[in-house]
């Protein structure tokens, strides 16, 4: 059985485990085993959105050297990947070694939803769920990755689920890592209108594939709508939409 | 224009409050969002089109000093005078001077943002030259005395009551009215006075062609051809990016401006000036001025990544998809330009230091990038901005860090190259933040930290046990 | 000696370093570029036509006045502007004005611009041009503007009307942008695109035409 190398975020490390594990057990329904690097930390991503380029070059050398011969490399988050595939050889320009190294390793990288549907050639992977769901087209995922077509054939795949059209799907959530801290006002204001197109689609649960968003729109529901639900696509799959912790 | 973008905070929330209050407010971009939509589609490949634009962009920054000295040669010839200014006081230094030379007590403009950078009304006025702008957007908002909200609609955000209200005292309306159209024509025939009777007229620039010497305005009300048929002395700012090697090159641009700018295929009128008027002819200018301002371009021209913010063709399409422009509008940027192309570009003239919060205010969500017919890359600019920030970069007035955030990423990026280091981390702040925990959830944390997060939002307990703990653990869940 | 401003801003240009650009992508052309002569009046009319502007087409010269005569009967004309360029001109509209009891006033009737501009601002109700080229590709018509042509008769009535052979009726703007730039001695003042009536949207999003502009357009296409 092939291998594949779990790229989990810090994100879902900490705060949303589950989320991990449906996407280790979703790859082995797939039928491949992922195998799991104990010594990742974190792909950099904060310290490089924060000017802090050094500092995001050593972790980008740190997840080379890790995952640099690993045949496929699958995370359950967008701009994490965006970050491994574009970023590390732009902040690596500099460096030829490691730009190649980078630049090597990229087309080996590949979100969850994407791997699963454009690589396995897998779109069924079993669940099923009665109800509505409607889809959050993430930025880092729909813009940074192209990705839009794999997470919704999946969810189309789950019987008995249905997907609804929501407005400005492929709008921002208003998370922007640093941004939801320090423009709490704008930041809210993007996530009430994105809550109220989901409201409006009359979904019984949000879906997405990016952490961030998760935190960002689980964060606000819990405290101001908590009878409304998100989940991360993975979890939903795995868990028939209950979502266990 | 006064410069207010260290305001930007406060601006912004006054302004999301008021649009929580004006729903209607968000209208303005998303109508002209989707009317985008609809005219790209008239272009056999979007993308195709769009990437040609770049390129056209591209090559015009890359041999700017070439094609400004072409462009001044053949405008030259075509019978303009070119006249070049460092700075905004030196732009309007002349175009007063020869204003007064003229005996010109007032003056016709037709919109030109490069003008409002400069601060020419407010020369104009100083020097008791009355500055009518003529744009009804532009009208409006200068009647009101408002900021542009948006670099296309400047207006877009008033309702009929305040026009209503500003046109009866100062524009001779008769009858109160809160019908757009009715106002409207109020403002027809007030300005038609001043068409009718102005001798000097200023105008902007949409493209610049080097080839023929050539400038082209786009609009539809009609009050740039106006402004270029009617007075005796036509000035045309324009700022030294707008420049195209060829006539070819500027119609593909004016495609594209005009359908990610309104929905277009061509807006009602599209004017190419090469030079004043010939002889025998009755109108268009006798002499035309055309006035060439730097203003800090050539400074950063210098920075090859920094010089791609001047590729901009002004069109608004990232105004009008921004997610975050739409929250705020055009006020909270505190300048001339708004929304992601004025993130992009007030840093790099006023300094970074004075513009902080415009290349942080953005979740970096691309959509601006998306849409943009110059190819520019604003995430990537905002993230180079950033950088400066931490190197303090003297050249764009980078402003250094708080020190606390650059030992926090030191000890991170040492923390997240060990692991054992990383996992004792993970471990002290669990077992520090898990104490505020509720049922899993966080609500608040002691400190100013995180505030903004735990003002409208909770957290997540971290995980009893982590995601690489439970693996370990369970030996991968076999 | 003190720098000029020229030589500063464009010193610090040209100090600056260059970029290696990758050649200009490939451009799909164009889909009016197939068209036909029919095709290119009808696209030319529909898309005019969906900016409210009004499209006639008659066969000849003399059935051109008829219209012009029906147009100055439903608007309620008594006074409007004729320039004297190479369609209009032998027309003879001041000729058939005494006819139709139309004043017909044309620029070469004023001494200057100012009494000129009194009577095209003030006094005409239409004014009445010809058209050198005009385009499918947007349903726009393309003015060269030079002695016989005054700009301000297309623009200060409320009503325009243009008159042009149905055969200068092209596909899209590049060719004719090569013939009108081709010699830069003599190259027209202006050259304009008029795509519609006058319009804004500048209060509430609220469209209406006649800002500044006509607020309607009349074309005749001839042949």
């Amino acid at each position: 059985m092939k291998d594949v190398s779990l790229f989990i975020p810090c994100t879902v490390d900490l705060f949303l485990p589950h989320v991990g594990e449906a996407t280790a057990f979703l790859l082995r329904r797939a039928g491949v085993k992922p195998i799991y690097h104990q010594a990742q930390t974190c792909c950099g991503q904060p310290a490089m959105n924060s000017g802090y380029t050094q500092q995001a070059k050593k972790a980008a050398k740190h997840f080379i050297d890790l995952f640099g011969d690993d045949e496929a490399v699958v995370s359950p988050s967008g701009s994490c990947t965006c970050m491994v595939k574009y970023h590390y050889p732009e902040i690596l320009s500099d460096e030829p070694e490691w730009f190649g190294r980078a630049t090597e390793l990229a087309p080996r990288v590949y979100e969850l939803s994407q791997y699963l549907v454009d690589v396995l050639k897998v779109e069924d992977l079993g669940a099923t769920f009665n109800g509505k769901v409607a889809y959050h087209e993430s930025c880092h995922i729909l813009r940074g990755l192209g990705i839009s077509e794999q997470p919704q054939k999946l969810i189309s795949a789950v019987k008995g689920a249905q997907l609804v059209p929501m407005n400005q799907a492929d709008f921002c959530c208003g998370f922007g890592g640093e941004f939801s801290v320090h423009y709490p006002d704008i930041s809210e204001s993007m996530v009430q209108d994105k809550i109220k197109n989901f409201i409006e689609s009359n979904a019984d649960i949000l879906l997405l594939c990016e952490p961030g968003c998760l935190l960002n729109i689980s964060g606000y529901l819990s405290r101001n709508l908590p009878g409304k639900k998100v989940m991360h696509l993975a979890s939903f799959l795995a868990s028939n939409g209950r979502e266990e912790r | 224009m006064q410069i207010k973008t260290e305001e930007f905070a406060e601006l912004a929330k006054r302004e999301v409050a008021k649009s929580r209050a004006y729903p209607s407010l968000k209208n303005a971009p998303n109508m002209l969002y989707t009317k985008r939509m609809v005219g790209m589609k008239t272009l056999p490949d979007v993308a195709a089109y769009q990437a040609y634009g770049a390129a056209i962009r591209a090559e015009a920054l890359n041999r700017l000093p070439e094609l400004l000295e072409e462009f001044e040669k053949n405008a030259v010839a075509n019978g303009a005078k070119v006249v070049w200014s460092r700075n905004a006081k030196e732009a309007d230094e002349y175009i007063v001077n020869l204003a007064k030379e003229r005996g010109a007590k007032f003056v016709i403009k037709g919109k030109s943002m490069v003008t409002e950078e400069i601060g020419l009304n407010d020369t104009l006025n100083d020097q008791g030259i009355v500055p009518w702008e003529t744009d009804l957007g532009e009208f409006i908002a200068q009647q009101m005395q408002r900021p542009p909200f948006h670099i296309v609609a400047p207006a877009i955000n008033l309702t009929c009551e305040e026009i209503c209200e500003v046109f009866m005292k100062q524009v001779d309306m008769k009858e109160r009215t809160l019908d757009p159209v009715a106002l409207g024509l109020a403002a027809r025939l007030f300005l038609r006075e001043k068409f009718h009777r102005a001798s000097f007229g200023v105008a902007g620039v949409n493209v610049a062609v080097a080839e023929t010497g050539t400038t082209i305005n786009l609009e539809n009300e009609g009050n740039i051809r106006f402004t270029k048929s009617s007075p005796r002395t036509l000035v045309l700012v324009m700022s030294i990016e707008k420049v195209v090697p060829t006539m070819k090159d500027a119609m593909h641009i004016v495609r594209l401006l005009s359908r990610n700018c309104t929905g277009q295929r061509l807006p009602a009128y599209v004017s190419m000036d090469s030079g004043p008027k010939r002889t025998g002819e009755i109108d268009g200018p006798d002499e035309m001025i055309i006035v060439i301002v730097d203003n800090g371009r050539s400074k950063l021209y210098q920075d090859t990544r920094a010089r791609e913010a001047l590729r901009c063709i002004r069109c608004a399409a990232c105004l009008n998809t921004c997610p975050v422009y739409r929250q705020i509008g055009g006020y909270s940027y505190g300048w001339v330009y708004s929304g992601p192309m004025g993130q992009v570009l007030m840093p790099l003239l006023l300094g970074l230091d004075r513009t902080q919060h415009l290349y942080r205010a953005t979740t970096l969500c691309g959509a601006c990038k998306s849409v943009c017919p110059a190819g520019i890359d604003h995430p990537k600019l905002f993230l180079y901005y950033r950088s400066m920030d931490v190197s303090g970069a003297p050249y764009f007035k980078g402003k250094k860090r708080p020190s606390g955030e650059g030992r926090f990423f030191k000890a991170w990026s040492m923390a997240l190259t060990h692991a054992w280091l990383w996992n004792l981390g993970v471990r002290l702040a669990r077992n520090v933040i898990n104490k505020f925990a509720a049922d899993g959830v966080i609500s608040k944390l002691p400190g100013g930290t995180f505030a903004g997060w735990f003002e409208k939002r909770d957290l997540p307990a971290i995980a009893k046990k982590t995601f690489r703990e439970r693996w370990k653990e369970t030996k991968g869940g076999n | 000696m003190v720098q000029s401003a020229k030589d500063e801003i464009l010193g610090r240009l040209r100090a600056a370093p260059k970029e290696t650009l990758p050649p200009r992508p490939y451009l799909p052309p164009l889909s009016e570029l197939s068209l036909g002569k029919d095709e290119l009046i009808s696209k030319f009319t529909e898309i005019l036509t969906g900016e409210t502007g009004v499209v006639h087409r008659v066969k000849n010269n003399r059935e051109a006045l008829d219209k012009l005569t029906q147009v100055v009967k439903e608007e309620k004309l008594k006074c409007v502007m004729a320039t004297t360029d190479s369609v209009i001109a032998p027309l003879n509209l001041p000729g058939w004005g005494k006819e139709q009891a139309v004043n017909v006033l044309t620029p070469k009737d004023f001494a200057d611009r100012d009494s000129f501009k009194d009577a095209v601002f003030d006094q005409v109700q239409a004014g009445i041009t010809g058209a050198d080229y005009a385009f499918a590709e947007s349903g726009t018509l393309a003015v060269i503007h030079n002695k016989d042509q005054a700009r301000l008769v297309s623009l200060a009535p409320i009503l325009h009307i243009a008159i042009l052979p149905s055969d200068r009726i092209v596909s899209v703007y590049e060719p004719i942008i090569e013939k009108v730039f081709s010699n830069k001695d003599e190259l027209p003042s202006q050259f304009v695109f008029i795509s519609g009536p006058s319009m804004t949207a500048d209060i509430q999003g609220h469209l209406f035409k006649g800002m500044h502009g006509p607020r309607k357009v009349i074309v005749i296409l001839i042949g």
